[in-house]
């Protein structure tokens, strides 16, 4: 038994048990036969274990440097460290897709467990099986980890060293895919709540589901800003890259689903609403696949393989048909009785669904345009960062106002007492701005300054009256900390809000220059002053390192490093950014003086308030968490309204 | 009604895709062959071994306005394209010289490592360096290697990006023949 | 150190060491970053280290340094490379679009809510009651 062997296997055994899966579940649906229920729930651990099966023949090829499979070969090296050789099953195509599917078992695997009437039951596993089918059918066809090589060399070139360079590498596109599929399960559900027309009860069966996948894509998000920070050596977080676009689009969309849930859970309204948002939602991970791995965009980061982005077209295709289909077909019966006045909780809340579904057809169009343009024009231009920041600063803006006032408002219609609040807030943000204003800063960072006290006020505020309510009610006022779903709501959008005034400061404010300093000399830039005192060299094995020795007044002395890779044609530099609460100082070496090491060219980048993001996007875990916690008393955790 | 529209927008947008697919996204128009606009001038040091025949430095208005010009930006650390194209180069330099001038620009690269590379190919048209790649830059470059064709009045007639193959380059050499 | 040195310097990159390289200050990435990089082209001028960025980084700092304006060194590379090597889309031309579709895609937000919450006949009470009592349908 070789790894080879074991892979192809259990990739083909997952497949068969898929599509048997896929089979007994569409008979179970059609032939109302419990038994083939029974045998399509059978198959889903069968299905996870023939993936694990998969997982563990790759890691296996791995860890006993197996060169003979061409995937070792091109992403292996017998120098890699353990860690990097561990997380190799995801720095390259075929690797990803098979963690895919196995997440998708998994999933599979778990939903099964959950008890459901057959009628639903039936067409839910259909889809995640129908899932499966195409994950493994790809690998089983056109992207296969197991491929051989004829001829094995003795040692394999390493993955890309842009993915080894940090421990990130190993979370990162876990986190991603945990998303990703964690989509898939409302979507099933949803499908089988318009094949049943069963149009209620689907979106609280979901609910941890739906916020499990949120607060994956949501913690995969941030980790990749982070990683790309401290990596890429260009001092940034975001660059609107095809592939961050193609990853910010389903994160918006699982935003503007998981927020119209919350009105169906809780006054039953948006029931279309739903259908199409899960559906576009999940869609969207399909075709971020697609953009990136078919070449389609030019991109920083996309690696074109043939028939790979095709196949995933064609899914996203028939996953985006079968939902809205559904949809246009059941239409009739879900459409909303317009009880709600627009000023009132569900009309925020729909306004800032579309707010986030128009965003992502902005950032879709961006991506997008320069293919259509020259499709139709025969004109090459690009679309850079420029235009989905200011395209993007609007939406945010009123994104930031809705997420303020909407927990305020109440449901249905606009009440006296509310107005009262609404004062208060605009004040706030009016304050916010004068005082931004007044020192100085853009009309953009102070408008930001503003947004920031206009929903610290709106989260205070919510603060005061969950606990006026509880006392009101004869409880302890602390006792409003148990309503989870609240507290930790407003914690996210607490953290949502100080991620963007972090955000607007970090852009506004940066400053990067760059010298080249002899032995000795002395720079004083930005509030920092430094001296170079000389470079070193050192071996690592797979990589040679120059480190430039820079003494500094407030940060002792600081090293960045040059990483010179045998595979890649120029070094990668490795910065050092020291982090403070104000500013984020971004050392990096450039160049040096090959001959003698006399000089160190030396760029320095100052942004302000990146640390803040980086607290924003643990607060968001924090406040995730939060909310599913299981609530130690279920009674507690209730909304309690002013009696 | 409303499904077959549906089916239209799909169809349009997978059509589209499909397009896109075929096409390399890297590809870019020159401006300069765009709007047949004069050759940029410069003036670079020739490499040492052709400084006998073509003097310390060589400067490109001295012959624009006398013929065509096949001006090919290259690199010793371009592999594979510019070891491909450099005995392509060469063997039309020798069958064209009498008509058609050939000058190579080492650009962004090495002394050592672009007389080593000449010596390989035993190129024989005139070469000048240009270390820091200004002179790409006013020809809108953006990858190496790039041959730009100069016609008989100076100014730029087309711009072929990666490796030229004879068959291309003997079709251009027709076209800018009078 | 110095071998070490010495070696790297054999199989290193061939990059062009001819002396240090020139400051460049905060002016220039400023502008480097509204210009695209040819080579990485989803990169702006300012984060790519590919050669072609380097160069257009040193001479942005040599046209500050003779007085040049912000717009007059980015018409010198637009006349050079053409509209596409501005990172933001002019907003004209075939570019235009791309900046007037979102404020469209707003406008017909704005019509599609209006039509959405448009007032409508009222219903008698008491089936206005039964449809906010089917609203709230127990949990299945």
């Amino acid at each position: 038994m070789t790894p080879a062997l074991l892979g192809n296997l259990s990739v083909a055994l997952a497949l068969a048990f898929s599509l048997l899966g896929l089979a007994l579940a569409l008979l179970a649906y059609l032939q109302g036969d419990g038994r083939f229920l029974k045998g399509a729930k059978a198959l889903a651990p069968l299905t996870l274990l023939s993936a694990l099966a998969a997982f563990v023949a790759l890691e296996w090829a791995l860890l006993t440097h197996d060169f003979s499979l061409a995937y070792v070969a091109r992403n292996h090296a017998l120098q890699d460290p353990l860690w990097v050789t561990l997380v190799t099953p995801w720095a390259a195509l075929e690797g990803s897709i098979l963690l895919w599917g196995l997440l998708q078992t998994l999933y599979t695997f778990v939903a099964s467990r959950k008890p459901l009437d057959p009628w639903r039951a039936s067409v839910v596993l259909a889809v995640l099986f129908g899932v499966q089918v195409f994950f493994f059918g790809v690998m089983a066809t056109i992207a296969s980890p197991f491929q051989t090589l004829p001829n094995p060399p003795a040692d394999g070139t390493g993955p890309n060293p842009l993915l080894q360079d940090h421990w990130m590498m190993a979370v990162h596109p876990v986190l991603m895919y945990l998303g990703f599929v964690g989509l898939s399960v409302p979507y099933a559900y949803a499908v089988a709540a318009m094949v049943t027309r069963r149009y209620q009860s689907w979106v609280e069966e979901t609910r941890w589901w739906t916020l499990i996948a949120w607060g994956f894509l949501t913690a995969g998000k941030v980790a990749g800003m982070w990683w790309s920070y401290e990596v890429l050596g260009w001092g940034g977080y975001w660059a609107w890259d095809p592939v961050e676009n193609a990853s910010f689009i389903p994160w918006l969309l699982a935003t503007a689903f998981l927020h119209t849930a919350y009105v169906q859970q809780a006054r039953g309204a948006f029931k279309a609403w739903n259908f199409a948002f899960v559906t576009l939602a999940f869609s969207a991970t399909l075709l971020g696949t697609f953009l990136t791995r078919s070449g389609v965009i030019q991109s920083v980061h996309a690696f074109a393989e043939g028939p790979v982005g095709p196949a995933f077209l064609g899914f996203f295709l028939l996953s985006t048909a079968l939902g809205l289909g559904l949809l246009s077909r059941v239409s009739r019966e879900v459409r909303d009785v317009a009880v709600f006045h627009p000023f009132s909780r569900e009309g925020a809340l729909l306004l800032g669904a579309f707010f986030f579904s128009g965003w992502a057809l902005v950032v879709l169009l961006g991506t997008f345009y320069p293919l259509l343009v020259e499709a139709f024009a025969g004109a090459k231009v690009s679309v850079g960062a420029p235009f989905f920041n200011q395209v993007s600063a609007p939406i945010g803006a009123g994104l930031l106002l809705l997420m303020g006032v909407g927990p305020l408002l109440p449901w249905r219609r606009p009440r006296e007492e509310v107005f009262r609040n609404l004062y208060l807030l605009f004040a706030a943000l009016a304050l916010g701005t004068l005082l931004g204003l007044l020192r100085g800063y853009t009309l953009g960072a102070s408008l930001a300054v503003g947004l920031f006290l206009y929903n610290t006020l709106a989260v205070a505020l919510l603060f005061a009256e969950g606990m006026r309510a509880r006392r009101l009610a004869g409880l302890s006022p602390w006792s409003f900390l148990e309503n989870r779903r609240r507290v930790g709501s407003l914690l996210v959008h607490f953290a949502v809000a100080l991620m963007a005034l972090a955000i607007a400061f970090s852009q506004t404010y940066r400053l990067e220059a760059e010298k080249t300093l002899y032995r000795g000399q002395a720079w004083e830039v930005a509030g920092v002053r430094m001296a170079f005192q000389g470079v070193r060299a050192l071996d690592e094995g797979r990589r040679f390192a120059v480190e430039a020795r820079l003494s500094t007044d407030r940060f002792g002395e600081v090293r960045p490093r040059l990483h010179f890779y045998p595979q890649m044609n120029s070094p990668l530099p490795s910065p050092k950014v020291i982090y403070t609460p104000g500013n984020d100082y971004y050392f990096l070496l450039m160049d040096f003086d090959r001959e003698k090491g006399e000089w160190a060219s030396v760029r320095l980048i100052v942004t302000p308030m990146v640390f803040w993001i980086w607290v924003a996007g643990v607060l968001m875990a924090l406040g995730t968490l939060y909310i599913l916690w299981p609530a130690s008393r279920p009674e507690a955790a209730r909304e309690v309204s002013p009696a | 009604m409303r499904a077959w529209l549906w089916v239209l927008v799909v169809a349009f947008l997978a059509g589209i895709f499909w397009w896109g697919m075929q096409r390399n996204p890297r590809e870019l128009p020159s401006v300069l062959a765009k709007e047949r606009r004069p050759a940029p001038d410069f003036t670079l040091p020739l490499l040492p071994p052709y400084r006998a025949a073509w003097g310390e430095a060589f400067r490109l208005g001295d012959y624009l306005g006398k013929g065509p010009i096949v001006l090919n930006f290259w690199a010793s650390w371009c592999y594979p394209a510019c070891y491909e194209e450099a005995p392509v180069l060469e063997a039309a330099w020798r069958k064209h010289k009498d008509r058609v001038l050939f000058v190579g620009v080492n650009t962004q690269d090495k002394e050592p490592e672009a007389l080593r590379f000449i010596a390989q190919f035993g190129l024989t048209f005139p070469q000048v360096f240009d270390p820091r790649g200004r002179v790409g830059v006013d020809y809108g470059m953006y990858g190496v290697p790039e041959t730009f064709f100069i016609d008989g009045e100076g100014r730029v007639y087309a711009r072929h990006a990666g490796a030229i193959d004879e068959a291309t380059l003997e079709g251009y050499l027709k076209e800018l023949r009078p | 150190m110095r071998l070490l040195l010495l070696l790297l310097s054999l199989w290193l990159p061939a990059l062009a060491q001819e002396g240090p390289p020139p400051d460049l200050s905060p002016e220039v990435f400023r502008i480097a970053r509204e210009l695209r990089c040819p080579v990485c082209q989803g990169e702006s001028a300012a984060e790519s280290n590919s050669g072609v960025a380097v160069e257009m980084r040193r001479l942005i700092a040599e046209m500050l340094e003779e007085g040049k304006t912000e717009a007059e060194i980015k018409a010198f590379f637009v006349e050079r490379y053409g509209e596409w090597i501005l990172y933001e889309p002019p907003r004209r031309g075939v570019t235009l679009w791309v900046w007037v579709l979102p404020v469209v895609g707003l406008f017909l937000l704005g019509l599609g809510l209006f039509a959405y919450f448009r007032p409508r006949r009222p219903l008698p009470k008491e089936l206005l009651e039964e449809a906010e009592r089917r609203l709230k349908e127990p949990p299945a």
